[in-house]
Protein backbone atom coordinates (compact mmCIF):
# COMPACT_ATOMS: atom_id res chain seq x y z
CA UNK A 1 0.00 0.00 0.00
CA UNK A 2 1.42 3.34 -1.06
CA UNK A 3 0.48 6.45 1.08
CA UNK A 4 2.28 9.76 1.74
CA UNK A 5 4.46 10.38 4.77
CA UNK A 6 3.18 12.95 5.72
CA UNK A 7 -0.26 14.53 4.60
CA UNK A 8 -2.65 17.36 5.16
CA UNK A 9 -6.29 18.62 3.56
CA UNK A 10 -7.37 21.78 4.19
CA UNK A 11 -5.81 21.72 7.43
CA UNK A 12 -6.64 24.73 9.32
CA UNK A 13 -6.46 25.79 12.87
CA UNK A 14 -7.80 28.78 14.37
CA UNK A 15 -7.35 30.24 18.14
CA UNK A 16 -10.47 32.13 18.89
CA UNK A 17 -10.33 35.24 15.58
CA UNK A 18 -6.70 34.10 15.02
CA UNK A 19 -6.09 31.77 11.79
CA UNK A 20 -3.10 30.07 12.52
CA UNK A 21 -2.93 27.82 10.00
CA UNK A 22 -5.17 28.42 6.50
CA UNK A 23 -6.40 25.55 4.38
CA UNK A 24 -2.80 24.05 4.26
CA UNK A 25 -2.64 21.02 1.40
CA UNK A 26 0.62 19.24 2.69
CA UNK A 27 2.29 15.83 0.71
CA UNK A 28 5.25 14.50 1.82
CA UNK A 29 6.46 11.44 0.30
CA UNK A 30 8.58 8.93 1.99
CA UNK A 31 12.27 9.41 1.58
CA UNK A 32 11.53 13.14 1.09
CA UNK A 33 13.85 15.43 3.22
CA UNK A 34 10.70 18.71 3.42
CA UNK A 35 11.94 21.54 4.70
CA UNK A 36 9.18 23.93 6.06
CA UNK A 37 10.08 27.61 6.45
CA UNK A 38 8.05 30.73 7.74
CA UNK A 39 8.66 34.06 9.91
CA UNK A 40 8.45 33.73 13.50
CA UNK A 41 4.07 33.35 13.90
CA UNK A 42 3.79 32.21 10.25
CA UNK A 43 2.46 28.88 11.50
CA UNK A 44 5.02 25.89 10.87
CA UNK A 45 4.88 24.79 15.18
CA UNK A 46 1.36 25.24 14.92
CA UNK A 47 1.18 23.04 11.98
CA UNK A 48 3.79 20.62 13.37
CA UNK A 49 1.56 19.88 16.42
CA UNK A 50 -0.94 19.24 14.46
CA UNK A 51 1.13 16.66 12.46
CA UNK A 52 1.90 15.11 16.01
CA UNK A 53 -1.96 15.26 17.12
CA UNK A 54 -0.81 17.76 20.14
CA UNK A 55 -3.50 20.50 18.74
CA UNK A 56 -6.61 19.15 16.16
CA UNK A 57 -7.40 20.85 13.25
CA UNK A 58 -10.46 22.98 13.63
CA UNK A 59 -11.03 21.98 10.04
CA UNK A 60 -9.47 20.02 7.49
CA UNK A 61 -7.67 16.63 8.36
CA UNK A 62 -4.15 15.03 8.70
CA UNK A 63 -2.57 12.01 8.05
CA UNK A 64 0.85 10.54 8.98
CA UNK A 65 2.11 7.44 7.43
CA UNK A 66 -1.18 6.51 6.04
CA UNK A 67 -3.39 7.02 9.40
CA UNK A 68 -5.45 9.51 10.51
CA UNK A 69 -4.38 12.07 13.68
CA UNK A 70 -6.91 12.09 15.68
CA UNK A 71 -8.23 12.04 19.44
CA UNK A 72 -9.64 8.43 19.51
CA UNK A 73 -6.73 7.08 17.54
CA UNK A 74 -2.98 5.59 18.92
CA UNK A 75 -1.54 7.33 16.11
CA UNK A 76 1.68 6.14 13.92
CA UNK A 77 4.00 6.90 16.84
CA UNK A 78 6.01 3.95 17.55
CA UNK A 79 7.08 4.85 13.62
CA UNK A 80 7.39 9.00 14.10
CA UNK A 81 10.53 10.49 15.98
CA UNK A 82 9.63 14.31 16.97
CA UNK A 83 11.31 17.21 18.27
CA UNK A 84 8.75 20.35 18.69
CA UNK A 85 10.49 23.85 19.98
CA UNK A 86 13.41 23.25 22.09
CA UNK A 87 14.15 19.59 23.79
CA UNK A 88 12.44 19.26 26.94
CA UNK A 89 13.93 17.40 29.51
CA UNK A 90 13.58 16.02 33.13
CA UNK A 91 15.95 17.93 34.76
CA UNK A 92 16.55 15.70 37.87
CA UNK A 93 17.13 12.61 35.69
CA UNK A 94 20.22 11.83 34.16
CA UNK A 95 20.79 12.08 30.53
CA UNK A 96 20.92 7.93 30.23
CA UNK A 97 17.53 8.10 32.24
CA UNK A 98 15.71 10.98 30.25
CA UNK A 99 16.44 8.54 27.11
CA UNK A 100 16.14 5.32 29.05
CA UNK A 101 12.35 6.99 30.44
CA UNK A 102 12.00 7.48 26.19
CA UNK A 103 12.72 3.83 25.42
CA UNK A 104 10.30 2.40 28.13
CA UNK A 105 7.49 4.69 26.67
CA UNK A 106 8.39 3.33 23.37
CA UNK A 107 7.48 0.02 24.39
CA UNK A 108 11.63 -0.79 22.97
CA UNK A 109 12.62 -3.87 24.68
CA UNK A 110 16.17 -3.55 23.43
CA UNK A 111 17.98 -2.21 26.51
CA UNK A 112 21.09 -1.57 24.31
CA UNK A 113 18.63 1.05 22.48
CA UNK A 114 19.80 3.31 24.73
CA UNK A 115 23.65 3.22 24.89
CA UNK A 116 23.61 2.81 21.12
CA UNK A 117 21.83 6.30 20.48
CA UNK A 118 23.89 7.87 23.40
CA UNK A 119 26.81 6.25 21.74
CA UNK A 120 25.74 7.98 17.63
CA UNK A 121 24.89 11.10 19.11
CA UNK A 122 28.46 11.57 20.72
CA UNK A 123 26.85 11.86 24.26
CA UNK A 124 28.84 9.02 26.42
CA UNK A 125 30.67 11.86 28.74
CA UNK A 126 27.12 12.99 29.88
CA UNK A 127 25.37 10.09 30.06
CA UNK A 128 24.63 10.07 33.57
CA UNK A 129 25.09 13.86 34.27
CA UNK A 130 21.79 15.59 35.48
CA UNK A 131 19.63 16.78 32.65
CA UNK A 132 19.10 19.87 34.54
CA UNK A 133 22.97 20.44 34.26
CA UNK A 134 23.41 19.95 30.15
CA UNK A 135 24.74 22.42 28.18
CA UNK A 136 22.18 23.61 25.43
CA UNK A 137 24.30 22.23 22.62
CA UNK A 138 23.89 18.63 24.04
CA UNK A 139 20.57 19.09 25.54
CA UNK A 140 19.81 19.63 21.46
CA UNK A 141 21.55 16.09 21.06
CA UNK A 142 19.85 14.57 23.92
CA UNK A 143 16.40 15.68 22.19
CA UNK A 144 18.05 14.33 19.15
CA UNK A 145 18.84 11.04 20.71
CA UNK A 146 15.17 10.90 22.11
CA UNK A 147 13.86 11.41 18.12
CA UNK A 148 16.22 8.49 16.89
CA UNK A 149 15.82 5.86 20.00
CA UNK A 150 13.13 3.59 18.13
CA UNK A 151 14.72 3.89 14.64
CA UNK A 152 11.21 5.95 12.82
CA UNK A 153 10.76 6.07 9.40
CA UNK A 154 9.32 9.47 9.86
CA UNK A 155 11.37 12.07 11.73
CA UNK A 156 9.29 15.30 12.63
CA UNK A 157 11.41 18.17 13.56
CA UNK A 158 11.32 21.92 14.65
CA UNK A 159 14.63 23.59 14.33
CA UNK A 160 16.49 20.51 14.77
CA UNK A 161 20.27 22.43 15.02
CA UNK A 162 19.10 24.95 17.81
CA UNK A 163 22.23 25.56 19.93
CA UNK A 164 24.31 23.60 17.94
CA UNK A 165 28.26 24.90 17.35
CA UNK A 166 29.10 24.97 14.03
CA UNK A 167 30.28 21.65 13.81
CA UNK A 168 27.50 20.62 15.53
CA UNK A 169 25.89 21.51 12.91
CA UNK A 170 27.46 19.48 10.26
CA UNK A 171 27.40 16.53 12.60
CA UNK A 172 23.69 17.02 12.57
CA UNK A 173 23.04 17.60 8.93
CA UNK A 174 25.57 14.35 8.32
CA UNK A 175 23.58 12.35 10.65
CA UNK A 176 19.71 13.01 9.22
CA UNK A 177 21.85 12.85 5.34
CA UNK A 178 22.61 9.56 6.11
CA UNK A 179 19.55 8.61 7.89
CA UNK A 180 18.06 9.29 4.70
CA UNK A 181 20.56 7.78 2.56
CA UNK A 182 20.54 4.21 4.73
CA UNK A 183 17.52 3.45 5.88
CA UNK A 184 15.27 5.92 3.78
CA UNK A 185 14.04 7.58 6.25
CA UNK A 186 11.73 10.66 6.02
CA UNK A 187 12.37 14.24 7.25
CA UNK A 188 9.53 16.94 7.93
CA UNK A 189 12.25 20.09 9.38
CA UNK A 190 11.48 23.43 9.64
CA UNK A 191 14.68 25.73 10.54
CA UNK A 192 15.50 29.47 10.81
CA UNK A 193 18.80 28.40 9.64
CA UNK A 194 17.76 28.96 5.35
CA UNK A 195 21.28 27.76 4.54
CA UNK A 196 20.69 24.22 6.48
CA UNK A 197 17.54 23.68 4.69
CA UNK A 198 18.72 24.67 1.49
CA UNK A 199 22.01 21.96 1.98
CA UNK A 200 19.35 19.43 3.29
CA UNK A 201 15.94 19.56 1.85
CA UNK A 202 14.80 17.69 -1.91
CA UNK A 203 11.79 20.16 -0.85
CA UNK A 204 10.98 23.26 -0.05
CA UNK A 205 7.49 24.94 1.74
CA UNK A 206 6.98 28.19 2.45
CA UNK A 207 4.18 29.19 5.27
CA UNK A 208 2.98 32.89 5.51
CA UNK A 209 0.25 34.19 7.70
CA UNK A 210 -0.93 30.20 7.89
CA UNK A 211 -0.71 29.69 4.41
CA UNK A 212 1.52 27.59 2.34
CA UNK A 213 2.37 30.49 -0.18
CA UNK A 214 4.85 27.90 -2.19
CA UNK A 215 6.64 24.87 -2.40
CA UNK A 216 9.52 24.82 -4.43
CA UNK A 217 10.45 21.28 -5.73
CA UNK A 218 14.12 19.56 -6.71
CA UNK A 219 13.91 20.97 -10.25
CA UNK A 220 12.77 24.00 -8.50
CA UNK A 221 15.87 24.51 -5.87
CA UNK A 222 17.97 23.04 -8.74
CA UNK A 223 17.75 25.97 -10.93
CA UNK A 224 17.24 28.42 -8.00
CA UNK A 225 20.59 26.34 -6.79
CA UNK A 226 22.61 26.00 -9.89
CA UNK A 227 25.24 28.70 -10.91
CA UNK A 228 25.15 31.30 -13.80
CA UNK A 229 27.50 33.49 -15.18
CA UNK A 230 26.10 37.33 -15.15
CA UNK A 231 27.41 39.73 -17.67
CA UNK A 232 26.38 43.38 -18.36
CA UNK A 233 27.73 45.96 -21.45
CA UNK A 234 27.05 48.62 -23.17
CA UNK A 235 26.74 46.52 -26.05
CA UNK A 236 24.38 43.86 -25.63
CA UNK A 237 23.45 43.13 -29.05
CA UNK A 238 27.27 42.81 -29.50
CA UNK A 239 27.21 40.36 -26.62
CA UNK A 240 24.79 38.11 -27.74
CA UNK A 241 26.13 38.03 -31.09
CA UNK A 242 30.21 37.73 -29.81
CA UNK A 243 28.97 34.84 -27.50
CA UNK A 244 26.67 32.63 -29.97
CA UNK A 245 29.81 32.73 -32.76
CA UNK A 246 31.58 31.20 -29.95
CA UNK A 247 29.08 28.49 -29.35
CA UNK A 248 27.52 29.76 -26.20
CA UNK A 249 23.56 30.12 -25.35
CA UNK A 250 23.10 33.17 -23.91
CA UNK A 251 19.77 34.16 -22.18
CA UNK A 252 18.59 37.52 -21.47
CA UNK A 253 16.50 39.07 -18.56
CA UNK A 254 16.47 42.53 -18.63
CA UNK A 255 19.55 44.34 -19.16
CA UNK A 256 21.61 41.56 -18.22
CA UNK A 257 22.84 38.58 -20.38
CA UNK A 258 23.31 35.00 -18.44
CA UNK A 259 25.72 31.93 -19.14
CA UNK A 260 24.72 28.78 -17.72
CA UNK A 261 27.65 26.92 -19.30
CA UNK A 262 30.16 25.63 -16.58
CA UNK A 263 32.62 26.31 -18.87
CA UNK A 264 31.43 29.97 -18.96
CA UNK A 265 31.23 30.17 -15.09
CA UNK A 266 34.81 28.57 -14.47
CA UNK A 267 36.50 30.73 -16.54
CA UNK A 268 34.97 33.95 -17.15
CA UNK A 269 38.10 35.73 -18.10
CA UNK A 270 37.72 33.85 -21.38
CA UNK A 271 34.49 35.25 -21.54
CA UNK A 272 35.79 38.81 -20.80
CA UNK A 273 38.48 38.23 -23.52
CA UNK A 274 35.06 37.15 -25.88
CA UNK A 275 33.48 40.22 -25.40
CA UNK A 276 36.96 42.67 -25.24
CA UNK A 277 37.62 40.89 -28.77
CA UNK A 278 34.02 41.44 -29.98
CA UNK A 279 34.07 45.02 -29.65
CA UNK A 280 31.55 44.53 -26.34
CA UNK A 281 33.80 44.69 -23.55
CA UNK A 282 32.04 43.67 -20.31
CA UNK A 283 30.78 46.33 -17.82
CA UNK A 284 29.71 43.54 -15.43
CA UNK A 285 31.03 40.63 -14.96
CA UNK A 286 29.84 38.06 -12.17
CA UNK A 287 29.27 34.65 -10.93
CA UNK A 288 25.67 34.25 -9.38
CA UNK A 289 23.81 32.10 -7.47
CA UNK A 290 20.48 32.66 -6.46
CA UNK A 291 20.22 32.39 -2.47
CA UNK A 292 17.28 30.43 -0.97
CA UNK A 293 17.22 33.44 1.64
CA UNK A 294 16.89 35.87 -0.58
CA UNK A 295 14.26 33.89 -2.31
CA UNK A 296 12.21 33.64 1.03
CA UNK A 297 12.81 37.58 2.21
CA UNK A 298 11.18 38.02 -1.50
CA UNK A 299 8.22 35.84 -0.96
CA UNK A 300 7.44 36.84 2.43
CA UNK A 301 8.83 40.17 2.88
CA UNK A 302 10.82 39.47 5.33
CA UNK A 303 12.92 42.23 6.05
CA UNK A 304 9.89 44.51 6.10
CA UNK A 305 8.16 42.50 8.59
CA UNK A 306 11.22 42.80 11.34
CA UNK A 307 11.18 46.39 10.18
CA UNK A 308 7.35 46.25 11.60
CA UNK A 309 8.53 44.56 14.46
CA UNK A 310 6.41 41.55 13.89
CA UNK B 1 7.49 -4.84 29.46
CA UNK B 2 3.77 -3.22 28.53
CA UNK B 3 2.84 0.11 27.93
CA UNK B 4 1.42 0.47 31.45
CA UNK B 5 4.13 -0.93 33.18
CA UNK B 6 6.65 1.43 31.38
CA UNK B 7 4.35 4.72 32.13
CA UNK B 8 4.58 3.46 36.01
CA UNK B 9 7.66 3.04 35.93
CA UNK B 10 8.59 6.03 34.55
CA UNK B 11 6.38 7.81 36.90
CA UNK B 12 8.26 6.33 39.66
CA UNK B 13 11.46 7.16 38.47
CA UNK B 14 10.74 10.75 38.30
CA UNK B 15 8.96 10.76 42.04
CA UNK B 16 12.11 8.39 43.43
CA UNK B 17 14.58 10.90 41.63
CA UNK B 18 12.58 14.78 42.80
CA UNK B 19 13.11 15.70 46.32
CA UNK B 20 9.40 17.51 46.05
CA UNK B 21 7.47 13.77 47.38
CA UNK B 22 10.90 13.02 49.88
CA UNK B 23 10.20 16.55 51.22
CA UNK B 24 6.38 16.58 51.41
CA UNK B 25 6.43 13.14 52.98
CA UNK B 26 8.39 14.39 55.54
CA UNK B 27 6.78 17.56 56.36
CA UNK B 28 3.93 15.31 57.13
CA UNK B 29 5.60 13.31 59.22
CA UNK B 30 6.48 16.10 61.29
CA UNK B 31 2.47 15.75 62.30
CA UNK B 32 3.23 12.78 64.99
CA UNK B 33 6.39 14.45 66.32
CA UNK B 34 4.03 17.56 67.14
CA UNK B 35 1.55 15.73 68.63
CA UNK B 36 3.54 13.90 70.87
CA UNK B 37 4.91 16.95 71.58
CA UNK B 38 1.60 18.54 72.92
CA UNK B 39 1.63 15.37 75.11
CA UNK B 40 4.66 15.51 76.92
CA UNK B 41 3.06 18.92 77.99
CA UNK B 42 -0.69 17.78 78.82
CA UNK B 43 1.39 14.91 80.61
CA UNK B 44 3.18 17.55 83.21
CA UNK B 45 1.97 21.09 82.43
CA UNK B 46 3.85 23.11 85.27
CA UNK B 47 7.21 21.34 84.13
CA UNK B 48 6.48 22.18 80.35
CA UNK B 49 5.52 26.08 81.65
CA UNK B 50 8.53 25.95 83.50
CA UNK B 51 10.58 24.63 80.39
CA UNK B 52 8.94 28.00 78.41
CA UNK B 53 6.33 25.62 76.11
CA UNK B 54 2.75 26.84 75.71
CA UNK B 55 0.96 24.23 77.94
CA UNK B 56 -2.66 26.58 77.70
CA UNK B 57 -2.44 26.00 73.78
CA UNK B 58 -1.95 22.43 73.49
CA UNK B 59 -4.25 21.68 76.46
CA UNK B 60 -7.30 23.92 74.14
CA UNK B 61 -6.09 21.44 71.10
CA UNK B 62 -6.02 18.37 72.82
CA UNK B 63 -7.23 18.27 76.02
CA UNK B 64 -5.91 15.46 78.17
CA UNK B 65 -2.78 13.57 77.58
CA UNK B 66 -3.80 9.64 76.29
CA UNK B 67 -3.77 7.34 73.28
CA UNK B 68 -7.55 8.38 71.81
CA UNK B 69 -6.79 11.92 71.97
CA UNK B 70 -3.35 11.54 70.40
CA UNK B 71 -4.87 9.36 67.44
CA UNK B 72 -7.69 11.74 67.50
CA UNK B 73 -5.56 15.11 66.84
CA UNK B 74 -3.59 12.79 64.48
CA UNK B 75 -6.67 11.84 62.43
CA UNK B 76 -7.61 15.66 62.12
CA UNK B 77 -3.80 16.75 60.98
CA UNK B 78 -4.38 14.08 58.57
CA UNK B 79 -7.64 15.69 56.68
CA UNK B 80 -5.86 19.49 56.95
CA UNK B 81 -2.72 18.42 56.19
CA UNK B 82 -3.43 15.73 53.93
CA UNK B 83 -5.65 17.55 51.95
CA UNK B 84 -2.51 20.05 51.30
CA UNK B 85 -0.03 17.74 51.41
CA UNK B 86 -1.64 15.36 48.17
CA UNK B 87 -2.66 18.81 46.50
CA UNK B 88 1.11 19.99 46.36
CA UNK B 89 2.34 16.49 45.15
CA UNK B 90 -0.27 16.01 42.75
CA UNK B 91 0.26 20.06 40.84
CA UNK B 92 3.66 18.83 41.17
CA UNK B 93 3.28 15.42 39.19
CA UNK B 94 0.98 17.03 36.10
CA UNK B 95 2.14 20.33 36.63
CA UNK B 96 5.49 19.91 36.28
CA UNK B 97 5.04 18.38 32.67
CA UNK B 98 3.90 21.84 31.56
CA UNK B 99 6.19 24.02 33.75
CA UNK B 100 8.89 21.57 32.41
CA UNK B 101 7.10 21.61 28.86
CA UNK B 102 8.07 18.19 29.13
CA UNK B 103 4.20 17.14 28.06
CA UNK B 104 5.11 17.24 24.40
CA UNK B 105 7.54 14.56 25.02
CA UNK B 106 4.12 12.68 26.38
CA UNK B 107 1.71 13.12 23.67
CA UNK B 108 2.91 11.84 20.52
CA UNK B 109 3.92 8.21 21.58
CA UNK B 110 2.77 4.01 21.30
CA UNK B 111 1.81 4.52 25.30
CA UNK B 112 -1.24 6.41 25.37
CA UNK B 113 -2.10 9.22 27.28
CA UNK B 114 -4.62 8.06 29.44
CA UNK B 115 -2.14 5.35 30.41
CA UNK B 116 0.16 8.19 30.89
CA UNK B 117 -2.44 9.97 33.38
CA UNK B 118 -3.19 6.53 35.05
CA UNK B 119 0.11 5.83 36.09
CA UNK B 120 0.43 9.45 37.22
CA UNK B 121 -2.95 8.49 39.71
CA UNK B 122 -1.38 5.57 40.69
CA UNK B 123 1.85 7.05 41.95
CA UNK B 124 0.04 9.88 43.64
CA UNK B 125 -2.20 7.20 45.80
CA UNK B 126 0.17 4.71 46.56
CA UNK B 127 2.32 8.01 47.53
CA UNK B 128 -0.45 8.99 49.36
CA UNK B 129 -1.71 5.87 51.01
CA UNK B 130 2.35 4.90 52.06
CA UNK B 131 2.79 8.98 53.58
CA UNK B 132 -0.30 8.20 55.90
CA UNK B 133 0.89 4.58 56.74
CA UNK B 134 4.30 6.48 57.39
CA UNK B 135 2.77 9.04 60.20
CA UNK B 136 0.25 5.82 61.17
CA UNK B 137 3.64 4.30 62.28
CA UNK B 138 5.42 7.14 63.77
CA UNK B 139 2.61 8.00 65.86
CA UNK B 140 2.45 4.55 67.02
CA UNK B 141 6.46 4.90 68.37
CA UNK B 142 6.13 8.46 69.46
CA UNK B 143 2.89 7.33 71.98
CA UNK B 144 5.07 4.34 73.24
CA UNK B 145 7.92 6.10 73.55
CA UNK B 146 6.21 9.06 75.87
CA UNK B 147 4.09 6.24 77.70
CA UNK B 148 0.42 7.27 76.91
CA UNK B 149 -2.31 5.66 78.79
CA UNK B 150 -5.13 4.33 77.40
CA UNK B 151 -4.18 2.10 74.93
CA UNK B 152 -6.22 -0.45 73.43
CA UNK B 153 -6.02 -2.69 69.94
CA UNK B 154 -9.58 -1.53 69.76
CA UNK B 155 -8.44 1.52 69.55
CA UNK B 156 -5.14 1.04 67.55
CA UNK B 157 -8.01 -0.59 64.99
CA UNK B 158 -10.24 2.23 64.56
CA UNK B 159 -7.29 4.94 64.44
CA UNK B 160 -5.86 3.14 61.62
CA UNK B 161 -8.84 2.81 59.88
CA UNK B 162 -10.09 6.36 60.29
CA UNK B 163 -6.85 7.43 59.25
CA UNK B 164 -6.60 5.18 56.17
CA UNK B 165 -10.43 6.34 55.45
CA UNK B 166 -9.75 10.12 56.22
CA UNK B 167 -6.14 9.62 53.09
CA UNK B 168 -8.87 7.95 50.58
CA UNK B 169 -11.60 10.53 51.19
CA UNK B 170 -8.90 13.06 50.43
CA UNK B 171 -7.67 11.20 47.50
CA UNK B 172 -11.30 11.61 45.93
CA UNK B 173 -10.44 15.30 46.00
CA UNK B 174 -7.05 14.80 44.31
CA UNK B 175 -8.19 14.47 40.46
CA UNK B 176 -9.47 18.25 39.97
CA UNK B 177 -6.41 19.54 41.51
CA UNK B 178 -4.48 17.16 38.48
CA UNK B 179 -7.44 18.94 36.11
CA UNK B 180 -6.27 22.03 37.38
CA UNK B 181 -2.77 21.39 36.96
CA UNK B 182 -3.00 20.28 33.55
CA UNK B 183 -5.64 23.43 32.32
CA UNK B 184 -3.40 26.09 34.04
CA UNK B 185 -0.36 24.48 32.58
CA UNK B 186 1.07 24.71 35.67
CA UNK B 187 1.44 25.16 39.52
CA UNK B 188 -0.33 28.23 40.44
CA UNK B 189 -4.13 27.42 39.13
CA UNK B 190 -3.90 24.15 41.25
CA UNK B 191 -2.59 25.78 44.41
CA UNK B 192 -4.88 28.62 44.53
CA UNK B 193 -7.48 26.05 44.09
CA UNK B 194 -6.83 24.02 46.70
CA UNK B 195 -6.66 27.35 49.00
CA UNK B 196 -10.13 28.36 47.68
CA UNK B 197 -11.70 25.01 48.57
CA UNK B 198 -9.85 25.12 52.07
CA UNK B 199 -12.01 28.66 52.41
CA UNK B 200 -15.56 27.74 51.32
CA UNK B 201 -15.25 24.58 53.60
CA UNK B 202 -14.86 26.37 56.41
CA UNK B 203 -17.35 28.41 55.46
CA UNK B 204 -20.35 26.08 54.38
CA UNK B 205 -19.12 23.79 57.00
CA UNK B 206 -20.33 26.62 59.76
CA UNK B 207 -23.36 26.97 57.24
CA UNK B 208 -24.04 23.66 58.32
CA UNK B 209 -24.13 22.03 54.88
CA UNK B 210 -20.81 20.22 55.14
CA UNK B 211 -22.02 16.86 54.53
CA UNK B 212 -22.74 18.14 51.01
CA UNK B 213 -20.07 19.81 50.33
CA UNK B 214 -17.21 17.44 49.05
CA UNK B 215 -14.20 19.41 50.20
CA UNK B 216 -15.45 19.48 53.64
CA UNK B 217 -16.16 15.99 53.93
CA UNK B 218 -12.29 14.21 55.26
CA UNK B 219 -12.38 17.30 57.47
CA UNK B 220 -15.76 16.15 58.76
CA UNK B 221 -14.83 12.91 59.00
CA UNK B 222 -11.91 13.08 61.00
CA UNK B 223 -13.73 14.60 63.53
CA UNK B 224 -13.03 18.03 63.44
CA UNK B 225 -16.65 19.50 63.57
CA UNK B 226 -17.67 16.52 66.51
CA UNK B 227 -18.33 12.99 66.19
CA UNK B 228 -18.51 12.02 62.21
CA UNK B 229 -21.78 9.96 62.59
CA UNK B 230 -23.76 12.87 63.25
CA UNK B 231 -22.49 14.70 60.74
CA UNK B 232 -22.12 12.31 57.84
CA UNK B 233 -24.78 10.30 55.71
CA UNK B 234 -23.97 8.07 52.67
CA UNK B 235 -25.09 10.90 50.53
CA UNK B 236 -22.21 12.33 51.63
CA UNK B 237 -19.36 9.37 50.66
CA UNK B 238 -21.92 9.39 47.26
CA UNK B 239 -21.33 13.22 46.53
CA UNK B 240 -17.62 12.41 46.69
CA UNK B 241 -17.71 9.85 44.31
CA UNK B 242 -19.18 11.55 42.06
CA UNK B 243 -16.84 14.32 42.42
CA UNK B 244 -13.93 12.15 42.09
CA UNK B 245 -15.30 10.72 39.25
CA UNK B 246 -15.85 14.03 37.28
CA UNK B 247 -12.91 15.29 38.18
CA UNK B 248 -11.07 11.77 36.97
CA UNK B 249 -13.04 11.68 33.88
CA UNK B 250 -12.29 15.40 33.20
CA UNK B 251 -8.64 14.99 33.45
CA UNK B 252 -8.96 12.09 30.74
CA UNK B 253 -11.03 14.09 28.78
CA UNK B 254 -8.38 17.20 28.60
CA UNK B 255 -5.49 14.93 28.54
CA UNK B 256 -7.06 13.61 25.13
CA UNK B 257 -8.79 16.15 23.72
CA UNK B 258 -7.68 19.22 24.74
CA UNK B 259 -5.24 21.15 22.55
CA UNK B 260 -1.69 20.93 23.93
CA UNK B 261 -0.52 24.38 22.55
CA UNK B 262 2.71 24.40 24.99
Amino acid sequence: MTYFAIETNCLTKRFGDVTAVDVVDLRVGMGEIYGFLGLNGAGKTTTIRALLGMIYPSAGNVKVLGQAVGPHGRGPWARVGHLVEHPSVYPELSLWENLDVARRLHGIVNENATETVIEKLNLNEYASRKAGRLSTGNLQRLGLARVLLHEPELLILDEPTNGLDPAGVVEIRELLRSLVQERGVTIFMSSHILTEVDRLATRIGIIHHGQLIEELDTAKLEKMRARRLEVRSHYRAGVLISLESAGYKPAVEGDTVFLEEPYAIEHPDQIAQILVNAGAPPIHLAVQQQDLEEHFMQLTGGSQAREKGQ
Amino acid sequence: MNNFSAALWAETLKMRRSKVPFFSALGFSMAPLGGGLFMIILKDPEAAQAMGLISTKAQLMIGVADWPAYLGFLLQAVAAGGLILFSILTTWVFGREFSDHTVKELLALPTMRETIVTAKFIVIGVWSVGVTLLVFCISLIVGYLIVLPGWSTELLGASFLGMLGCALLTLGLIPFVALLASMGRGYMPPFGWTILTMILAQFIVIMGWGDRFPWAIPGLFSGAAGPRAEVLGTHSYIILLITFLIGLAATYWWWRDADQTR
